[in-house]
């Protein structure tokens, strides 16, 4: 049986386990193993693209050394992740003849989810039923970061019963940025405000998202206005029965 | 908080600034989409841009050799500047030649389009302290200059403006009665700087590009004024960053096609200048400036350097859109060069440390790079900045954090260790998770305060109580796949080839688009008198050997082979006309043609239908050795206040071309 490395991320993890079990759900249905390296944490994204690039390169090298030690696809939930694997760990290690090679390795056998399905597998219609409306954000790093956005929008067509509706403005950045919404709490506030009046207009219910990070700081702005609106990870809708 | 902080705050609340701003964006983004809709080859344009770009950067000794030894040969002054103050000096010293000459009580006066370079030396500053008078022409330019102000933008410099702001401006400055009528303010700026334009000493422009090949010094401008500079003083000062090279003039037209798509979206910018010799009795200085682009290119931020200037990013940015130009502040105050992506990087770039807290404002949402037409991967150059490449000796980085609060840091740094030691990793979950659990007991979210960042606008997810790795079972054997695997194989979307018609048709259509007029003629002559006639118009500034000048003669019109700013219609040659942007090719020669072509309120161009060429990249060849060369597109036009669209600031009002 063919089996898939899961990289989790360290939010899906931490904050939104239910988007792994979804995951781990639609793979076996699609009678493929998953496989979780037990030892994996975060891809360093936070430390390096707050330009602390030694720290960066430490925790690439333990992510490295974890799936060094699987083998097969691996693939995670964010496109986020997969652009750090991707792009970034190869940056860290330009010059570093030892690394580089094993990062590209790395990155070669990475897939985020979405793409993994339709590009991969040649997966679109996994059977899902979802009553409502539904409207996608493409996350930045999922459609402009690895150039998945077919993939989402083509899962989501085929799910039963649910009504897609189109985001107005969708390619905005919904002002997480990592620790840039920390850093900068005043411009975050501003792009999810506007992210925010976005999904109001196009009245759907349920946001659709391919990362946790959007997630999180989403629903986050969502509680704090008191909103109805709910954001799930497209694995849960996807898993949907 | 930070000043730099405290300073985005203020955009964000300045309401008439976010509506400029808001107004700005949509109108560029619409715009850039519909000219970008015209070449659907527009990917592969921009890899090869890139390339082209990136050639140069690896390269450019030798290409800066080639064009400075072409240009010695065209007869123009070249001059190299290392830094700043070098640059300025270079200036001065040829202002104060001339000066030399005039009465003690005279100002030398300079008339300057606009340079993104003399931004970023503070050129009038330099000139202003020295006694001498600078006047900016670009309108946009001409209102931050009245109002004391630098550029909020690149390429609408004036974009952070209501046209009541303008209004109240030229009300106070200019003296005439207030109104928010755009053509009226715009009409009074062509009437006061026309004036400057005729008396100046010296004309100072900026350099879109530069091409090795031929020395040809590309300056694009809409307004015309770029064309005035460079045109009617005696002595003419072209301000260039070194990087701006392009290899031939192919590869001009390719930027050329890329450029105003992505800095106004016009197929073509009005007027496409190309300078090789100085006119006649003009004398022409070419100041090449390096000020820190030898030690950025020797950074992992050369990508920078293959920038082109067309603002696309600063549009497209969400960051740009909240702050404006004028935010981009470095840690002492000062106002960055060059504001958005493009800046954050080079602004710390060229000019140093004191910039390097603009490249942590932003998510690196990668909208800048998606709009880049040269193809700059703007997020990976931010992350560079942040790890510390503008001290970098190295052409890789390996720590930094620059621009990062202290806080920030220390968190980032311990979430390092734990991140790397697995077995701590999961019992900080545990313990997280137990305390967000202490923190809100009946939610599923933490309202975290205002001073921590994230809790300014939105709550923090309470950690989960099983995480996923303790939900995790690993099931030896799956069970079947139970859903139908079937699956749809894309379909390709069909690429249709169609060939665009070209020729007069297409000529009459973009041209007339954009406001021009276009008759096809049997006699030139007869059809032009019968046109001036019908606008009471009887005396013309005439290009020699064009039309039959007995008949004009006999039909009681007047006309001169020499420039005069009286003159209200002036009637030239058009070497070539471009199909696919409505544009008509004019060369220097006798009777000054390039000034009849642009001092006139109207321009008459005589164009042979069968010299009509497809596109830009077809007509080069006719300009390799002219002596300047422009190729205008439409009449002279600006949006340069609150984007709305006005005809005829500098350049002729009307264009009407004759075809024979």
């Amino acid at each position: 049986m063919p089996t898939v490395q899961l990289f989790v991320t360290c939010l899906v993890d931490s904050f939104f386990p239910q988007t792994g079990e979804a995951v781990v759900d639609i793979f076996h249905r699609l009678g493929i193993g998953v496989d979780f390296a037990p030892d994996q944490t975060c891809c360093g994204q936070p430390q390096f693209n707050a330009g602390l690039r030694k720290d960066a390169r430490a925790i690439a090298e333990h992510t490295i050394r974890v799936f060094e030690n699987t083998t097969g696809d691996i693939v995670t939930p964010s496109g986020s992740c997969a652009h750090m694997f991707r792009h970034n760990y190869p940056e860290l290690f330009e010059d570093d003849s030892l690394w580089l090679p094993r990062a590209k390795a790395l990155a070669e056998r990475t897939y985020e989810f979405t793409e993994y399905l339709v590009d991969k597998l040649n997966v679109t219609d996994l059977g899902a039923r979802w009553d409502g409306a539904l409207t996608y954000h493409p996350s930045c790093h999922t459609l402009r970061g690895i150039n998945v956005d077919r993939q989402p929008r083509a899962l989501l067509a085929k799910v039963k019963g649910a009504t897609l509706i189109d985001l107005p403005h969708a390619e905005e950045c919904c002002g997480f940025g990592g620790i840039m919404s920390v850093e900068h709490p005043e411009l975050s506030a501003e792009w999810l405000k506007r992210k925010i009046s976005s999904l109001e207009a196009s009245q759907a219910p349920v946001l659709v998202v391919t990362d946790a990070g959007c997630r999180m700081h989403i629903a986050g702005g969502l509680n704090r206005q008191k909103k109805s609106q709910r954001v799930m990870h497209i694995a849960e809708v996807l898993n949907g029965k | 908080m930070t000043t730099f902080r405290s300073r985005i705050l203020e955009s964000i609340n300045d309401a008439n600034l976010q509506t400029a701003l808001d107004n700005n964006t949509e109108r560029r983004l619409k715009g850039r989409a519909a000219a970008f809709e015209s070449i659907p080859d527009w990917r592969d344009r921009r890899l090869r841009a890139n390339k082209i770009r990136a050639d140069v950067i690896d390269n450019l000794d030798a290409y800066l050799e080639k064009f400075i030894a072409k240009n010695e040969a065209n007869g123009v002054i070249v001059h190299r500047a290392k830094d700043a103050a070098e640059a300025i000096q270079i200036v001065l010293g040829i202002a104060r030649s001339i000066t030399n000459h005039h009465l003690p009580t005279t100002k030398t006066l300079i008339a300057k389009s606009k340079s993104m370079v003399s931004e970023e030396i503070a050129l009038n500053h330099a000139l202003e302290k020295e006694n001498m008078q600078v006047i900016e022409t670009d309108l946009g330019e001409y209102i931050v200059q009245l109002r004391h102000e630098r550029p909020s933008h690149i390429i609408t410099p004036a974009a952070h403006l209501k046209k009541e702001q303008v209004a109240e401006l030229f009300h106070e400055k200019l003296g005439i009665p207030y109104t928010i009528d755009i053509p009226t303010l715009t009409a009074t700026a062509r009437k006061v700087l026309r004036e400057v334009f005729l008396t100046a000493d010296i004309g100072l422009s900026g350099v879109n590009f530069g091409v090795a090949e031929t020395g040809g010094v590309c300056v694009i401008t809409n307004e015309g004024n770029g064309r005035m500079v460079a045109t009617l003083p005696p002595v003419h000062i072209a301000l260039m960053g070194m990087e701006r090279i392009v290899p031939n003039l192919d590869d001009l037209a390719l930027m050329l096609s890329l450029l105003p798509r992505s800095a106004t979206g016009q197929k073509l910018t009005v007027y496409t200048q190309l300078l090789h010799k100085p006119l006649e009795n003009q004398t022409r200085h070419l100041v090449i400036l390096d000020n820190g682009r030898t030690r950025l290119r020797n950074s992992p931020l050369k990508e920078s350097l293959y920038c082109i200037r067309c603002g696309a990013c600063l549009n497209a940015c969400p960051v740009f859109r909240e702050l404006g130009g004028h935010a981009y502040i470095g840690s002492d105050l000062s106002i960055a060069p060059y504001p958005g992506p493009i800046g954050s990087v080079i602004s710390p770039g060229l000019l140093g440390e004191n910039y390097v807290q603009l490249a942590q404002a932003s998510s690196l949402c990668g909208a800048c790079k998606d709009a880049c037409p040269v193809n700059i991967d703007l997020p990976k150059l931010l992350t560079r900045v942040r790890a510390g490449a503008v001290n970098s000796k190295q052409s890789s980085v390996i720590s930094g954090g620059a621009g990062l609060t202290r806080s920030t840091r220390f968190g980032l740094q311990m979430y390092t260790r734990i991140a790397t030691h697995p077995r701590l990793f999961a019992a900080s979950q545990k313990l997280a998770a137990l305390t967000s659990s202490l923190f809100a007991p009946f939610s599923q979210w933490i309202h975290l305060p205002a001073f921590t960042g994230w809790g300014y606008s939105k709550d923090f997810p309470k950690f989960a109580g099983k995480t996923f790795r303790e939900r995790y079972v690993k099931r030896a054997e799956s069970r079947e796949s139970e859903i139908d695997n079937a699956y749809s194989s894309n379909p390709q979307s069909p690429v249709t080839n169609h060939q665009l018609p070209i020729g007069r048709h297409q000529f009459t259509e973009e041209l007339t688009a954009l406001g021009g007029h276009v008759y096809n003629v049997e006699n030139a002559t007869q059809e032009i008198i019968k046109f001036l006639k019908s606008r009471n118009i009887n005396k013309i500034h005439l290009e020699p050997n064009l039309l039959d000048e007995g008949l004009l003669r006999e039909s009681n019109i007047e006309f001169t082979h020499e420039p005069d700013p009286q003159i209200i219609v002036g009637v030239t040659n058009a070497i070539c006309g471009l199909a696919d942007t409505g544009s008509v090719l004019i060369v220097d020669g006798d009777g000054s043609p390039l000034k009849g072509s642009l001092l006139p309120e109207i321009h008459v161009a005589i164009l042979k239908t069968s010299n009509i060429l497809p596109s830009l990249p077809d007509a080069m060849h006719l300009v390799k050795d002219t002596r300047a060369a422009v190729f205008i597109t439409g009449p002279s036009r600006t949006a340069d206040i609150e984007m709305t669209l006005t005809i005829g600031v500098h350049g002729p009002k009307e264009i009407h071309v004759f075809l024979t």
